[in-house]
């Protein structure tokens, strides 16, 4: 009975009209999107003839692509940077869910540490790039400390999320096994938390990847922050462009291809419900 | 109101729903006259197509075959002439029980003053006198449907459509309101078109019983309940009367003949599913 | 904290204790510091003690310049966000109502999100040059994508049965949106801005690095060339503080009078990008 009632949504003129055009390019659904989008482009460029160091042409970005991309640059640049991105992650989530752990689960390091994590949640992890700079000078460990810095905090926050959303009774069912803590915090507590924490993993690293672009701007030292900024000082928009589609396509491919896949696995496997 | 036009005439219903493999059909010729003042009640087995006819004179869905008319106009959408108690709940989380119960009547332009009589009047025939500022998450399952049941009484509907909608609350609390409805429609007069799989549900509440048949449905028997003391709208006694009982056993043979094993038993309203 | 019973003077000396964890790692922090810093002397250039801190925020509110400053950075966000916010909730609400709209445009939503921010930089620099403008498109295109789709997201999955209830009861299609859709949507909304300002806030920090003449971030940057650490760690409290300010006292009156007024809960984490 519900499926008749979902399939027979109130009736509207135009979106029919529309999805009648759409249904039999379905396969062209994440294309054709685009492809507007450029030949908007285009028409913008060419009705105003525009200049090259204004706005570069779709073409003149597809060649800068294959020119930047044959001598292996792009690759260098990107390379640089997602090496930083997951290295960041990594030692994110060994401080990150350790911590929520101990905040999500008692009271006392809440109440000590939640104030100072909220603080700090506000001071952007780009603010301290300055400081950083001085400290550690223009290096690698200067962005590391930045990207860090941004992506731990909504990891610790989720994770808290997390344990604190477990039901009291899957402990206490546990606990009347005779379950130690340990086999709690591992099987009740950890898969648990796990969609939060991924879901602070996809938070931390939208702010984390734009703390690291920033950060290649002002460090410089390889990167597509490097690049994009880089290409600024010659007015070289087609370069930019070029590195803006890159992160732009980089970012959707790690957030699509790595993160995502765990988070509905997870929820899909459980059927746990995120609040 | 003169008994020359019926509230509610199905004439040749019949309904397909589209699913991936063709149409589906969901019901089949149904043919239907509601009059004033009537209560019908309507049983069948699960998916019989009972939800669809409903939806279908409320103006949810466009019937693939035949005409729908209220009092003698034909349906062509959702109007304030047919008003609809769902079985899910569906109330508004945002509204208090006085904001929702008075919505339809702020819908219609109804004077502030006349609203607020209208709505005192009806939280103390459901019983919710003392909860008029609370919002719907803080009542329990059974008063959050006298909610949903005094808000369509409010906005005062030619015809009251109402799907399952006691399916969702607990067996004690169903019985009550269940008597609660009866004492309603007894002191207001109107008229409902009641669904259901609760076999001494249909016999309880209705003027007339409608069985339908296993999808696609076609209406197979009609039972008319005697007129009862109107007084006597109680379970105790509706128990106690050998000819209701004499009643509900006839439509429940009518009801198992469709379900094969199935049963229906206990408070009228539970169902134990086919297998 | 432990339940054994106690005497009055415990229970108070408990309560105080209770009372003044949440500062414990600022103290001990502040301790470490004083400690660190009074036995191995690092010159301003390098690192600033507690005093050099609290000096150059009075020097900076007494000069004016702070205030400025705040108030550049404030009027940034608050104009990029109002923007993207209005934009956005506009936007998530006629693509929400519009499935197939929504099913064409999402590609788009999701790599425009992905590249918001401070990505705009280097080309935005070129078009709009150095300053307000430049900041306010970055808060802006931060903001906007994120409340765009939350709206969509939050439109779609209002119960299809809240609005049909509504519309027997008469309601037309604006009426239906006002008192279903719009509520209905909103923890999701909420969630958007949230996140959006979180952005926001961070973008408009990075914008003002490098792309202002006014505003935190560049107060930061300039002291950076004078290399006044005191000034640097000065400026990266004000932020936090302006940022715990806006979260107390702008966002969660406003979750606590609806969101959690009404028992409801958003399913999302909000910010996700994508």
């Amino acid at each position: 009975m519900s499926i008749a009632t979902t399939a027979n949504a109130p009736p509207q003129a135009f979106p029919s009209a529309l999805s009648a055009v759409l249904r039999p390019l379905k396969g062209l659904r994440i294309v054709l999107p685009f492809a507007m989008v450029v030949a908007i482009w285009w028409a913008i460029k060419w009705h105003w003839a525009l200049d090259d160091r204004v706005l570069a042409s779709p073409a003149q970005v597809a060649i800068a692509a294959l020119q930047l991309g044959n001598r292996g640059i792009l690759a260098d640049y990107a390379a640089t940077s997602l090496r930083m991105m997951g290295i960041a992650a990594l030692i994110s989530a060994l401080i990150g869910v350790p911590l929520g752990f101990a905040i999500g689960a008692n009271r006392v390091v809440a109440r000590a540490l939640e104030g100072t994590l909220r603080f700090l949640q506000g001071i952007s992890g780009v603010a301290w790039l300055p400081l950083a700079i001085i400290w550690f000078g223009f290096s690698d460990t200067t962005k590391l400390t930045v990207v860090i810095y941004t992506l731990v905090v909504p990891i610790i926050v989720n994770t808290i999320v997390g344990v604190r959303a477990i039901p009291e009774n899957y402990v206490l069912a546990l606990q009347s096994l005779g379950a130690s803590r340990l086999r709690i915090m591992w099987d009740v507590y950890l898969p648990g938390a796990l969609p939060s924490i991924v879901v602070g993993l996809r938070l931390g690293m939208g702010y984390g990847w734009r703390a690291l672009i920033a950060a290649e701007m002002l460090v410089r030292r390889g990167g597509l922050g490097d690049l994009i900024f880089g290409a600024r000082t010659f007015s070289q928009i087609d370069r930019i462009m070029v590195g803006m589609v890159l992160i732009g396509t980089l970012y959707i491919i790690v957030d699509r291809l790595l993160v995502q896949p765990i988070e509905t696995m997870t929820l899909a496997r459980w059927g746990v419900l995120r609040k | 109101m003169s008994g020359a036009v019926d509230k509610i005439e199905v004439a040749g219903f019949r309904h397909f729903f589209q699913s991936e493999s063709g149409p589906v059909q969901a019901t089949s010729i149904i043919d239907l006259r509601i009059q004033a003042g009537e209560f019908v009640t309507l049983v069948g087995p699960s998916g019989c197509g009972k939800t669809t006819l409903l939806k279908a004179i409320a103006g949810f869905i466009k019937p693939s075959e035949g005409r729908i008319f209220c009092n003698g106009r034909p349906v062509t959408g959702p109007g304030r002439d047919r008003g609809v108690v769902f079985q899910e709940l569906a109330i508004l989380p945002w509204r208090t029980v006085r904001r929702n119960i008075g919505h339809g009547l702020d819908i219609a332009g109804t004077k502030p003053a006349e609203r607020d009589r209208i709505v005192a009047r009806l939280i103390d025939l459901v019983g919710l006198r003392g909860f008029e500022d609370r919002y719907p998450h803080e009542l329990s399952g059974g008063m959050r449907q006298r909610v949903a049941v005094a808000r369509t009484w409010a906005a005062d509907p030619d015809v009251i459509l109402m799907d399952e909608p006691f399916a969702a609350v607990d067996a004690m609390t169903r019985l009550t309101l269940q008597e609660e409805l009866a004492r309603l429609c007894a002191t207001t007069n109107k008229t409902v078109f009641f669904i259901t799989h609760g076999v001494e549900e249909a016999v309880f509440l209705g003027d007339r019983v409608l069985v339908m048949t296993r999808r696609p449905g076609r209406i197979k028997a009609e039972i008319a309940v005697p007129r009862r003391t109107p007084g006597g709208r109680d379970w105790e006694s509706f128990t106690a009367d050998p000819e209701m009982q004499a009643i509900c056993e006839q439509v429940l043979r009518l009801v198992r003949e469709e379900r094969g094993a199935t049963l229906v038993a206990g408070d009228g309203a539970s169902v134990v599913p086919a297998a | 904290m432990t339940d054994t019973p106690r005497t009055p003077a415990r229970a108070r000396l408990g309560r105080l204790v209770w009372r003044l964890l949440p500062f414990s790692p600022i103290l001990i922090f502040g301790a470490a510091w004083s400690i660190y810093w009074n036995v191995a002397h690092p010159p301003l250039a390098v690192m600033p003690s507690i005093a050099n801190v609290v000096g150059a925020v009075i020097e900076l509110a007494q000069s004016g310049s702070l205030l400025t400053d705040i108030l550049a950075s404030l009027w940034r966000l608050g104009l990029g966000a109002l923007l993207g916010i209005a934009m956005g909730v506009a936007a998530g609400f006629v693509t929400g109502l519009n499935k197939p709209l929504a099913t064409f445009l999402n590609p788009l939503l999701v790599f425009f999100n992905a590249i918001s921010g401070i990505v705009w930089l280097p080309l935005m620099i070129g078009w709009v040059g150095i300053g307000t403008g430049l900041a306010v498109f970055l808060i802006w295109n931060s903001v906007f994508f994120i409340v765009f789709q939350n709206t969509v997201l939050g439109v779609q999955l209002v119960p299809e049965v809240l609005e049909q209830s509504v519309r027997t009861l008469g309601a037309g299609r604006w009426e239906t949106i006002r008192s279903v859709t719009f509520p209905g949507a909103l923890p999701y909304i909420l969630n958007g801005v949230r996140s959006g300002l979180g952005f926001g806030w961070r973008a408009l920090i990075a914008a003002e690095l490098v792309g202002a003449t006014t505003g935190l971030g560049q107060m930061i940057f300039r002291a950076a060339d004078f290399s006044r650490t005191d000034i640097i760690v000065a400026g990266c409290l004000i932020i936090g503080m302006i940022a715990m300010a806006m979260d107390r006292w702008l966002l969660l009156p406003i979750e606590r009078r609806t969101v959690q007024r009404w028992g409801m809960v958003a399913r999302s984490e909000g910010g996700r990008p994508g």
